[in-house]
């Protein structure tokens, strides 16, 4: 082995990162516009034509069931379509959307969330379907508000497939275990948050330990929540924040006490159960998320009786100001080759009456009448709904329009929040460095 | 080599016009024969990273073009705590890792250079970790024995000591990844074993004639005499160690957590470009990574002359 031969050796891997990134220029987007159009103006499907779609989505195998059955009925419809269909986690799937936006080469039809759908949208990554209104796509049986969720400037770029409202899971076994009453609808933050200092305290002993709550002002959602039912503003218009360092102070001091004394579902507990949260893993008796959450944690608990509530209020204030967020919604690729076919299965997984009834409340409360007309109400639909029905007078807001970057600021959020947990930082660092990268992240 | 001879031939007898077309001729044919590697080189590999490095000075998130910004990427990187963090987190796994997995795969190494019985077997038991250590199901299986009454906490409990799960813990968490780098000493031994047979018997047979004890043949024979192929495994290890990538993706996955104790340098290149869109700002750090580690190479070959001993060189 001399010299020579070694000195060729070395080679650099991690350029491939960067080799990646460079393919992605050299073939960057040829985006054109779409020009829009009148409603009715698109084409519709050629029954003559042999097509092919590509679809896409995020979520675990229950939904991936449940999709290839719906598109199974799809294709007995339209038998000249040939769905291709495919899967990944959330963490997976946008890496994977983006890269493909770079390359023009996006699913033909694939799931879209809020968090990102000014980002494609107002990019001209994907179809306006408008011209497909009142032809292959039917949006009459949602309401207009709803719908109104998935357009970006003029463009309407995305079908909200179903709505959302924030909950609070609780676990009675749990909480019977650990000896303490139940929390109740009425609860303040700050009574919440008393609780599950309460409920820590009577699970310390137990092995592994139990809790009454996670570290809730880890999930940014809440917060916003929180910003609302106080009656502030999240984001400008212009997607910036219209809320200020003593604002996200306020929201942290809520929780100080339970982080101080440990208190709280730890850190490192919460690393080694990911994805899985300490209510999965029934360590912590409450969850404050997305009421949608409940059919996933029946089936990680096993258990048969979980409770819902509302989430906790703001002092002095009854109102609790909810809002529904359109979930799951459906955009088409902007360099899908069959804007028409697209639009006719976005069309059916929206408005079919048989796919509302597989897909149940498991993407949230289907968005239109004909989806949720042949559901099959009982378990654990019976019980999201019947919560979305008694909450109908408490959903009096909005939900907050989201800016560019929401993706990356919400990540910075829950990553500066375990920082926060391990005792890193400071409540006040949190903030500093929080707001630093919120303002490199929005426009 | 022997391209030069034979040129230095050709000129000697005088029949130069000859011999050269037919040397052009066949370089002609080489270089078709190379074509294949030669487009993939450069479309695949020059051509890219010129791109990164066009890129490295935009901003680009991967939607629109790129918008030229100067060397305003490179300023933010060094004012940026995360990337500080994850310069630290790879500085130290490789500055600890190396050294560690180079003396692992050296001491097994002399040990399956005796003779026995059933070497075969043990070298091949050794090196099998290495085939695997970099694949997503070791890092899973890894990740699951550091958890919290996971093998490994149990095992230590035997003995007394209560450090609960690795993986959650932010101080445990590069020791971890460490010894994940360690167990996968099967390369570097295989070049090690490789190295020892070389080592002539003279020499051992003359210093056992003078007296000398195990650890000076050791140090006086041995290393010496390995000097190269320390050195490339170094290189190599050093450069390699840099890049680590998948088991830090899966076995946190994907955040470099917990609170970044795991926030390698790729991973968090791989954040910025593929999750948070700036994949200006991902070349730019590519690009630092490419500096950082020639510069390393270079100065491995520049103070390589001091302590590598290469037989035959006097």
């Amino acid at each position: 082995m001399t010299a020579r031969n070694r000195r060729s050796t070395p080679r650099y891997l991690p350029l491939a990162a960067a080799a990646t990134a460079a393919t992605l220029a050299l073939t960057a987007c040829s985006s054109g516009s779409d020009g829009g159009g009148e409603p009715g103006s698109g084409g519709t499907v050629d029954p003559d034509e042999q097509i092919t779609l590509t679809m896409y989505w995020w979520g675990n195998e229950d939904r991936a069931d449940r999709y290839n059955e719906a598109i199974e009925l799809f294709e007995e419809e339209y038998p000249n379509i040939d769905v291709q269909a495919n899967y990944s986690a959330w963490d997976d799937y946008w890496p994977a959307r983006a890269t493909e936006a770079a390359g023009s080469s996006l699913p033909d039809v694939f799931q879209m969330d809020l968090a990102y759908l000014s980002q494609y949208g107002g990019r001209n990554q994907l179809v306006d379907l408008t011209p497909y209104l009142g032809g292959e796509l039917d949006a009459t049986g949602m309401p207009e508000e709803l719908l109104d969720s998935g357009r970006v400037g003029d463009g309407l770029y995305a079908i909200p497939q179903s709505t959302n409202t924030l909950a609070m899971f609780s676990n009675p076994e749990l909480i019977e275990e650990l000896g303490v009453e139940a929390p109740t609808a009425d609860m303040t933050w700050s009574d919440y948050a008393q609780w599950a200092a309460e409920a820590a305290g009577a699970g310390a002993d137990a092995d592994p330990a139990l809790y009454g709550a996670y570290d809730f002002t880890g999930v940014f959602w809440l917060f916003i929540q929180y910003m609302v039912q106080n009656g502030n503003e999240v984001f400008t218009d212009d997607g910036e924040l219209a809320f200020t360092e003593d604002d996200v102070l306020e929201w942290l001091s809520l929780a100080s006490d339970l982080r101080a004394e440990g208190q709280v579902w730890p850190p490192d507990r919460a690393a080694q159960f990911d994805p899985l949260d300490g209510f999965s893993a029934q360590e912590v008796a409450t969850s404050g998320t997305w009421d949608n959450f409940l059919a996933m944690y029946y089936a990680d608990t096993g258990l048969d009786e979980l409770d819902i509530l509302p989430i906790p209020t703001v002092e002095g204030n009854d109102a609790r100001g909810l809002f529904q967020k359109p979930s799951m919604l459906l955009s088409a690729g902007q360099n899908t080759e069959h804007p028409e076919a697209a639009a006719a299965l976005i069309n059916f997984i929206t408005n079919d009456a048989e796919a509302g009834a597989i897909f149940g409340t498991s993407r949230g409360v289907p968005a239109t009448e004909s989806a949720r007309s042949e559901m099959d109400v009982s378990g654990t639909d019976e019980q999201v709904i019947t919560f979305e029905e008694e909450m109908a007078d408490e959903i009096t807001e909005p939900v907050p329009t989201l800016p560019e970057g929401f993706g990356t600021i919400e990540a910075a959020w829950l990553r500066l929040s375990e920082t926060l947990a391990y005792g890193e930082i400071t409540e006040d660092e949190f903030v500093q460095q929080w707001f630093a990268e919120a303002e490199s992240a929005l426009p | 080599m022997t391209t030069d001879t034979r040129l230095g031939a050709a000129a000697d007898t005088g029949k130069r016009p000859h011999q050269g077309s037919r040397t052009r001729a066949e370089a002609r044919a080489g270089y078709v024969f190379l074509l294949p590697w030669l487009v993939g080189f450069f479309v695949l590999t020059v051509g890219p990273m010129l791109a990164s490095l066009y890129l490295s000075f935009t901003d680009y998130d991967l939607f629109g073009a790129p918008e030229f910004i100067g060397a305003d990427n490179y300023k933010d990187l060094f004012a940026d705590p995360r990337f500080r963090k994850s310069a630290q987190v790879t500085g130290l796994y490789v500055v600890l890792g190396v050294p560690i997995k180079l003396a692992a795969a050296l001491g097994v190494a002399m040990l399956l250079n005796a003779k026995r019985k059933g070497l075969g077997f043990y070298r091949s038991a050794f090196y099998a970790p290495s085939l695997v250590a970099a694949s997503v199901s070791i890092a899973i299986v890894w990740r699951a024995m550091f958890i919290d009454d996971g093998a490994v906490d149990r095992a230590l409990q035997v003995f007394g000591i209560h450090l609960g799960g690795w993986v959650g813990n932010t101080s445990m968490i590069m020791p971890m990844f460490i010894l994940l780098a360690v167990w996968a000493f099967g390369a570097p031994m295989v070049i090690f074993l490789a190295g020892l047979k070389q080592v002539p018997g003279e020499l051992y047979e003359a210093a056992d004639m003078d007296g000398a004890g195990r650890w000076r043949k050791f140090v006086n024979i041995t290393l010496p005499m390995l000097s190269p192929v320390i050195f490339f495994n170094l290189l190599m290890d050093t450069i390699g160690s840099f890049q680590v990538f998948g088991s830090a993706f899966i076995i946190s996955s994907g955040t470099g957590g917990p609170a970044d104790a795991s926030l390698f340098y790729t991973l968090y290149l791989y954040i910025k470009g593929f999750s948070e869109f700036r994949m200006g700002y991902a070349s730019a750090m590519a690009w630092v990574l490419v500096v950082v580690v020639g510069l390393l190479t270079l100065v491995f070959f520049r103070t390589s002359k001091f302590w590598v001993h290469y037989a035959g060189e006097e």
